[in-house]
């Protein structure tokens, strides 16, 4: 396995109290895998990725267990100092907004350029000819005359390209990919979700893609972790979750999408707000919103059960899994 | 709603500008008075004419000169009928939120006209122009910065009233906010919280409240749910659906989500760069597009369903949207497109039912505008 997050713990410490965000995260990634991890605003899966790539702002954040398991090293025992040389040449991350993830005054061959100037010690006039290289492998066209311009010379589209230019620029093991597209047009959206595809399955890099879109994660991923309230809910390879799956409220993301194919019917719509972190319901936490909850749901906490129907490795955290799995 | 396509049927949806019933000069009163009467279900509520909205470019500080414009919107034209939801989509920049500023009357159209009730309002002013926005309202995209923060959740909903008292007298307002917390599903005991006491969700129902406050027959929706969650999205769309039965109301429903605008429009129109490239029924456009551009917008949507990957044809368009200030001649896709020939660049295609399914009754037609229409179903896998 090549990334291998155990139990992972993490806290926000503010004014109005501690907001739990991440409660005992574990997945892994395997090279040339794609792993999607699907939540919605405050699920946590944001943190988890921060705290993988150690960037999380520390404070407010805090981890307060697990390890990060990447290459046979628990990342999260590293000095800072050591921790930077991995970030960036051995994983590296893409962010949803390319235009303030971009320095506004440095033109773009010079941002790409740096990666190669701080990690790898080469000289400017290398590291140019460098930058050029990548911004035609992420085919950004007339890459020689664009490597002089700013970022904002170039579109949404563009940018985004930028980004995962930088990201690959060291050829790391590993890419976590934070809603990539999700500021992009759906054309545009699917021109960078195809390059990312496929310089993926070139290097054989492993891929953590973090969305809200269960159409984007049909198309690419190999594996989806749910999350909800900080919790990984449901775990398993992307065939089996579509078609039948294993927890209420992966099966209540599944009804209330409209679907591009046909009229459908009115939407199914899961009751109620996701919960507030700094007080999370006790037992499963989505208990309150779910439409089979019983007393069981209200005070014990369920653990990542196996689904032992599948064959490969699935797992659901609710109680009543098989019931789900056949209703 | 059968009735609405009955358009279709005969192959033109577009009723010509000679067939909008144009009024002859009329006192105000008898202006303001026509605006109240009442328009049947299916018959067309706001008929919008070669609408075109050019920005101007400006150079210099003092001494301003124009150096050309930003055609955002460039003569369109469709129909809203009453009690419908008519979807528009298309990618930033195509021109669709202008479209919703021009018939809000927020942006002076720079040519074209839009009948509401067979007069044209851009060329209204003082009461009947105050009727005619009170009839016409809108929810806003972005529930966090469309309230104001500073202002109770009674205040923002009844605020409307302050301009339009004769809707509900000062004493009534209290009830009557209270009432319309009520109908979008939120507690009318919240009425003196502040809106940051409030999810995402939760606001949007706020400001759809507010738009309803006024008893208006459209309401113009840009982007309403794209900055919910999913699993809000759906809530506040089955509440948008039950009020248009509950309040006959008419939507123009601008987003840029595929899917949703599928399962909430009766009718849907294509922009791409300030012109309709096509439009028809929910299942003329998604089952049966025939504009090169539609068929690509479409295909680009990822469909939740990891079977249909495979399956699937992807049409995957080359390049950036071209810009507004400088749009290609002739088609505007044409650079995209890869159908285009010489005859792109030198005719502008009209939005028609295209001839060869004029005289057919398939699902392909429906106005398209395109030299080179022809059906293909990207929508379902082979």
């Amino acid at each position: 396995m090549l990334l291998d997050v155990h139990d992972l713990h993490v806290e926000f410490h503010t004014r109005d109290g501690v907001a739990q965000a991440v409660n005992g995260v574990s997945y892994g990634v395997d090279e040339g895998e794609t792993l999607a991890v699907l939540g919605e605003s405050g699920s946590g899966k944001s943190v988890t990725a921060q705290a993988i790539m150690g960037i999380l702002d520390v404070p407010p954040g805090r981890i307060t267990g697990g390890e990060v398991i990447f290459r046979g090293r628990d990342l999260l025992t590293l000095k800072e100092e050591q921790r930077r040389k991995v970030r960036g040449a051995e994983m590296a991350m893409i962010f949803q907004d390319a235009l303030s993830s971009l320095n506004p005054v440095i033109s773009v061959g010079d941002q790409l350029g740096e990666m190669f100037t701080v990690h790898r010690g080469m000289s400017k006039k290398d590291a140019r000819a460098e930058a050029v290289e990548l911004m035609d492998r992420v085919r950004i066209p007339a890459a020689r005359e664009r490597v002089r311009q700013y970022p904002h010379q170039f579109s949404g589209g563009m940018r985004q390209r930028i980004m995962i230019a930088m990201a690959l620029a060291l050829e790391p093991a590993l890419i976590i990919a934070d809603e990539p597209t999700t500021a992009l047009d759906v054309t545009v959206q699917a021109q960078v979700m195809e390059l990312l595809a496929e310089l993926q399955r070139e290097y054989r890099m492993g891929l953590i893609l973090i969305t809200h879109d269960l159409g984007v994660v049909a198309d690419v991923a190999d594996r989806i972790a749910v999350m909800y309230a900080g919790r990984i809910v449901e775990s398993a390879p992307v065939h089996d979750i579509y078609k039948a799956p294993a927890h209420p409220y992966t099966r209540g993301l599944l009804d209330s999408i409209p679907r591009l194919d046909q009229k459908g019917r009115e939407l199914y719509a899961i009751r109620g707000l996701p919960p507030n972190l700094m007080d999370i319901p006790p037992g499963c936490a989505f208990h309150p919103r779910c439409p089979m909850a019983r007393d069981v749901c209200r005070t014990d906490e369920p653990p990542l059960y196996e689904v032992t129907e599948s064959e490969a490795g699935r797992g659901s955290a609710c109680h009543f899994w098989r019931e789900c799995l056949h209703g | 709603m059968a009735e609405l396509s009955k358009n279709d049927e005969q192959g033109d949806t577009t009723p010509n500008v000679s067939e909008v019933e144009v009024v002859e000069a009329r006192t105000e009163a008898e202006e303001v008075a026509a605006l109240e009467a009442p328009v049947e279900r299916g018959e067309p509520i706001l008929q919008v004419r070669n609408l075109v909205k050019h920005f101007p470019l400006t150079q210099g500080i003092l001494f301003k000169k124009s150096v050309g414009a930003v055609k955002a919107v460039d003569g369109i034209s469709f129909d809203l009928y009453q009690g419908e939801t008519l979807g528009i989509v298309g990618e930033s920049g195509c021109g669709k939120s202008t479209v919703a500023k021009l018939l809000m009357n927020l942006e002076r159209a720079t040519a074209g006209e839009i009948f509401y009730k067979g007069q044209d309002i851009t060329k209204l002013s003082g009461r009947a122009l105050k009727a005619v926005r009170r009839n016409i309202q809108m929810v806003f995209q972005d529930p966090y910065t469309s309230l104001n923060p500073r202002m109770t959740v009674g205040d923002i909903i009844g605020e409307p009233f302050e301009i339009h008292p004769e809707v509900a007298p000062k004493g009534d307002r209290r009830k009557k906010v209270q009432d319309l917390l009520d109908v979008v599903g939120l507690n009318p005991e919240y009425i003196n919280r502040y809106p940051h006491q409030f999810s995402g969700g939760q606001r949007q129902r706020i400001g759809i409240a507010r738009g309803l406050a006024l008893n208006p027959e459209i309401i113009i929706c840009d982007e309403p749910v794209s900055a919910l969650d999913v699993s809000v999205q759906a809530q506040v769309i089955n509440l948008m659906e039950g009020l248009q039965d509950e309040f006959n109301l008419s939507y123009l429903f601008i987003a840029h989500d595929l899917s949703i605008v599928r399962h909430i429009s009766d009718r849907v129109g294509v922009m791409y760069l300030g012109k309709m490239a096509e439009i028809g029924t929910d299942t003329q456009i998604y089952d049966h597009p025939t504009h090169p551009y539609t068929q690509a917008l479409l295909s680009a949507v990822p469909v939740p369903d990891p079977a249909a990957r495979e399956h699937r044809e992807r049409i995957i368009l080359t390049g950036d949207v071209p810009s507004p200030a400088n749009p290609p001649s002739g088609c505007r896709f044409r650079t995209r497109c890869w159908k285009a020939q010489d005859k792109c660049a030198e005719e502008v295609p009209l939005l028609a039912v295209p001839e060869r399914f004029k005289n057919s009754d398939t699902p392909a037609a429906h106005e398209s505008a395109c030299h080179f229409a022809e059906e293909k179903d990207v929508v379902h896998a082979a």
